[in-house]
């Protein structure tokens, strides 16, 4: 009976290993390999090449240059907030705390669509308001710009930083600040001597998150940047990949690894020197954390945070919804330019149905798979010491950090019929694709809700006689559903709205949402599309209503 | 000067009342134990002292300056106290000097006087060799030191300790003990102590007042505490005791079950409870009027555990080592009590306050 469960385990590993080896790690150890044995010697022509190209040269400056100050940016903008948020007594912190982690949970895509229609220089809503306000007789914001670039990607991956800082900043202990007020310190000198050293590491761990967030992204700079002629590199890999010959590809890849490159090297350096210094902080008894009385600062601190959230929260959303309803781009809002015509299509034309069909198909499918996927590892990683056990765990976190171009373009040159397999243009690869880059947050989701079922609860079913997969039916999955649930969203929501990796492997029949929506904001309507990104708005949000709810706040985006 | 004074101090937490009516003065240079279970509301004291919590109602003064009334509240970096706190709460970012110079820092003091300062302490408390290590490098009972000089660097008058020994060895825990009672007494600070261990309590403290959710039991020199314990909370949270139960008639008192009869005064109930400490029940083979038979014997080394019954009811007694070989289960014995106290039944845990 034991050696027939052992085998199991064993059978479902290794499936999950090979799938892991198969198409992770050998498309992306055979782009490596391409790019520095072009011709099947070691050459560096390729990166020559790429990299003499003047508009590569610059993409590449761009990439580093915008990333590192939303990265900047995103964190001055983070620790305040946070602190704010977590250790003072500023009105309204619960709605505050929801805003802010709300571009979060939307496709970045949607706040380039709605920065578009507030600054672009020649017709946008915010630049005529500035304008008229100000009597300027020019649009005083330029959204085609750097600072245009910069700005969008800084104002949707600075929650990254903020979730990251608040959660350090919560299980931080709080009689370190204790001690330093009592010890003579003013709560905002303790602020400066106590928590911000002390939080140091987390607070360059969630800076380095933007910063590979914000250069792998690839729908904000396209939406933005390509209209000024702001390149990335991840822009330009797309470009490469359109152009759609070996050559074309070759260079995509060469670009790819240096994004690769760079994304592990930031990897590397955010957990591995940062955690050595992690300053253990558990505090012996529960106490909650000393507020901080802002007295007389409450009310005008309050109303900048609240202005912030305006215009960096509330203000795009409305912008989007409300240009769903519009019917003329040029003209400014007014009751007579309002229409539903746009509302009406996207529940309408085929191709849009069809499109969220194949959304709805893959989400399902990516999030159903990599559930499995992830309440195995967490039994391994949890309930046994197979050697190995880390290899997995590893390259499910590694696929996670890869940028989307990367997985993309990895998967599109060895799976379209090289190595015998050939699913390009079908719906398993993109399913495949999301699963690499989503698993992870099911995956630690589960783990964690299995670290805190104790052994002995399964040892009592073992003793009465039950086998591993009874036990994992009758004890163990009861007791982690609610994980399960919410590991099964958070892999299901991003797969749903996906943008860069679907671009790139989406062919007629197996178009997506993110596809669908892309097409329009850049060819036809934007009214459509901001339609469409209205209605995934909706759904998101409701959704993470709905598991908050039912999972009594525990697990929400 | 450096008194401490507590009046009618209340402190609810929403609807949960922690503190019900707190009042005590502690004096110049004495040294207090906050003593009791947990939850009993010793560390909200604590607390309130040091200024991270509120009183819900109640003036708190030190030295004579108002630090927390209805009107005024005085905020924690400005009351000049010293804390220690039971995680010891030491700066992992900074070095053993920076950590305990640090008040000094925040005064602005001059760098020569710092160091001048910060030196005599780190002495004090054993750590001048450390003074440019990390606290990781560091062990528990260093650390701790870290935080005591820390906390004295800066001359305060006062000197809260919160449960500091509790993460500590049973050997360590005993050292320090005796460290930062001769500390505090070469200093003359006043010390608020909070803990839970009443042997700590015992050997450190001038004062103890003993809590029991949120209500003063007994305060008093732990001699007086031991021996004449208030209530039968008290006399059960310190040391071991026998309660047994008895009645009252006539200015006598008989144990339930039994003809043992005890001379004693007026009780108010006719239900009572005889209160005796293990040391002192006496054996002995000689006829008194209280009769036993042996129950049960334990050999512990130095002493002999015996447990006694009286009529329906069994009580410990702590002998001298060779009563073990003297006395067997089952034996007759007779018993002699060297002190003992009577308490009304159902005088079981809320008291009366007790103004010290």
């Amino acid at each position: 009976m034991k050696k027939r469960s052992f085998d199991i385990k064993w059978l479902i590993i290794g499936l999950i290993v090979a799938f892991l080896l198969i198409f992770q790690v050998l498309p992306i150890l055979y782009l490596v390999v391409r790019s520095f044995f072009p011709d099947g010697s070691f050459s560096l022509d390729g990166f020559r090449r790429i990299y003499t190209y003047a508009l590569n040269w610059t993409a590449l400056k761009n990439t580093v240059v915008s990333a590192g100050l939303a990265m900047v940016f995103g964190t001055l903008i983070a620790f305040p907030l946070a602190w704010l948020v977590g250790r003072t007594n500023l009105y309204g912190k619960k709605m505050f705390r929801t805003l802010f982690v709300m571009t979060y949970m939307v496709p970045p895509y949607v706040g380039a669509m709605a920065w578009l229609r507030l600054l672009n220089p020649t017709a946008g809503t915010m630049n005529m308001f500035l304008q008229k306000v100000f009597g300027l007789s020019q649009a005083p914001f330029d959204i085609y710009t750097m600072g245009g670039l910069v700005w969008v990607l800084t104002t949707f991956y600075y929650p990254f930083a903020f979730i990251t800082i608040s959660r350090a900043m919560e299980k931080m202990d709080p009689t370190l600040e204790e001690a330093s007020r009592i010890s003579g310190a003013s709560p905002v000198k303790t602020l400066f001597t106590v928590t911000l050293p002390t939080m140091l590491p987390s607070i360059v761990a969630a800076g380095l998150l933007v910063f590979v967030a914000a250069a792998s992204c690839y729908g904000i700079p396209s939406i933005i940047g390509a209209p000024g002629k702001i390149y990335t590199v991840t822009t330009r890999i797309f470009d490469y990949v359109q152009i759609g010959n070996q050559e074309g590809l070759t260079d995509a890849t060469v670009l790819a690894v240096f994004l690769m490159i760079l994304a592990l090297i930031v990897m590397y350096v955010s957990t591995v020197p940062v955690k050595k210094k992690q300053y253990i902080t558990v505090s012996g008894k529960s106490m909650r954390p000393n507020i901080v009385d802002l007295g007389k600062w409450r009310i005008p601190i309050t109303i900048i945070v609240g202005l912030f959230a305006l215009i960096i929260v509330i203000i795009p959303f409305v912008t989007v919804i409300m240009t769903s309803f519009t019917v003329n781009m040029g003209k400014g809002w007014s009751l007579s330019n309002l229409t539903t015509k746009y509302w009406k299509v996207i529940f309408s034309r085929d191709s849009i149905i069809h499109s969220v069909k194949n959304s709805l198909i893959s989400g399902v499918l990516a999030a159903t798979l990599g559930l499995i996927v992830s309440c195995v590892m967490a039994y391994l990683l949890k309930r046994t010491k197979a050697r190995g056990r880390n290899i997995p765990d590893f390259l499910i976190t590694v696929g996670s950090g890869t940028p989307s171009v990367v997985i993309a373009l990895s998967l599109i040159m060895t799976m379209s019929g090289r190595f015998g397999i050939n699913i390009y243009n079908t719906m398993t690869i993109m399913v495949i694709a999301y699963m690499i880059k989503y698993m992870l947050m099911g995956m630690r989701t589960v783990v964690s809700a299995f670290s805190q079922v104790s052994m002995d609860l399964e040892e009592v079913a073992q003793i009465s006689g039950a086998s591993w997969l009874r036990r994992f039916k009758d004890v163990i999955g009861p007791l982690i559903l609610p994980s399960i649930v919410a590991g099964w969203f958070l892999i299901f929501m991003p797969c749903f709205y996906e943008l860069t990796m679907s671009n790139l492997l989406y062919s007629n029949s197996t178009k997506t949402l993110g596809v669908e929506l892309f097409t329009y904001q850049t060819y036809h309507s934007q009214q459509t599309a901001s339609a469409l990104a209205t209605a995934i708005l909706l759904f998101v949000i409701i959704t993470n209503f709905i598991l908050n709810k039912s999972t009594k706040g525990k697990f929400s985006i | 000067m450096s008194t401490v004074d507590l009046q009618n101090i209340k402190k609810s937490f929403g609807d949960v009342e922690v503190i019900k009516s707190f009042n005590a003065t502690f004096e110049d240079g004495e040294f207090v134990t906050l003593l009791g279970p947990s939850g009993c509301g010793k560390t909200t004291l604590l607390r309130m002292v040091a200024g991270f919590e509120k009183p819900t109602s109640g003036q708190l003064c030190i030295g004579g300056k108002i630090m927390s009334s209805d009107q005024v509240f005085v905020p924690p970096e400005k009351r000049q106290i010293g804390m220690v706190f039971q995680s010891y709460a030491v700066w992992p970012h900074m070095n053993v000097f920076d950590n305990i110079a640090y008040p000094l820092k925040i005064q602005k003091m001059n760098k020569q006087v710092i160091k001048e300062k910060t030196d005599r302490v780190l002495k004090v408390v054993h750590l001048d060799k450390y003074r440019d290590r990390f606290p990781s490098q560091l062990s528990g009972g260093q650390q701790q030191r870290i935080a005591l000089g820390r906390a004295l660097v800066a001359e305060p008058e006062l000197l809260l300790l919160d449960e500091p020994l509790s993460n500590l060895d049973a050997k360590l825990r005993d050292s320090m003990r005796y460290e930062i009672k001769k500390i505090s007494k070469e200093l003359g600070i006043t010390v608020i102590f909070v803990t839970h261990d009443q042997t700590e309590a015992m050997t450190m403290s001038d004062k103890i007042i003993i809590l029991n959710r949120g209500v003063i039991q007994q305060a008093g020199a732990p001699y007086e505490i031991y021996h004449r314990p208030v209530n039968q909370f008290v006399a059960d949270f310190i040391g071991k005791i026998n309660l047994i139960k008895a009645h009252y008639a006539d200015e006598m008192i008989t144990v339930d079950g039994t003809d043992i009869r005890l001379p004693h005064a007026a009780c108010k109930h006719e239900h009572v409870v005889l209160a005796v400490r293990p040391e002192n029940i006496i054996l002995q083979k000689e006829e008194t009027n209280i009769p036993a038979v042996v129950d049960d014997i334990y050999f512990l080394g130095e002493t002999t555990d015996i447990f006694l019954r009286l009529g329906d009811q069994v009580v410990r007694c702590m002998a001298e080592s060779h009563a073990y070989a003297e006395y067997a289960v089952g034996d007759r014995v007779y018993l002699r009590l060297k002190d003992y106290l009577v308490y009304d039944d159902g005088d079981t845990e809320e008291q009366l306050e007790i103004v010290t």
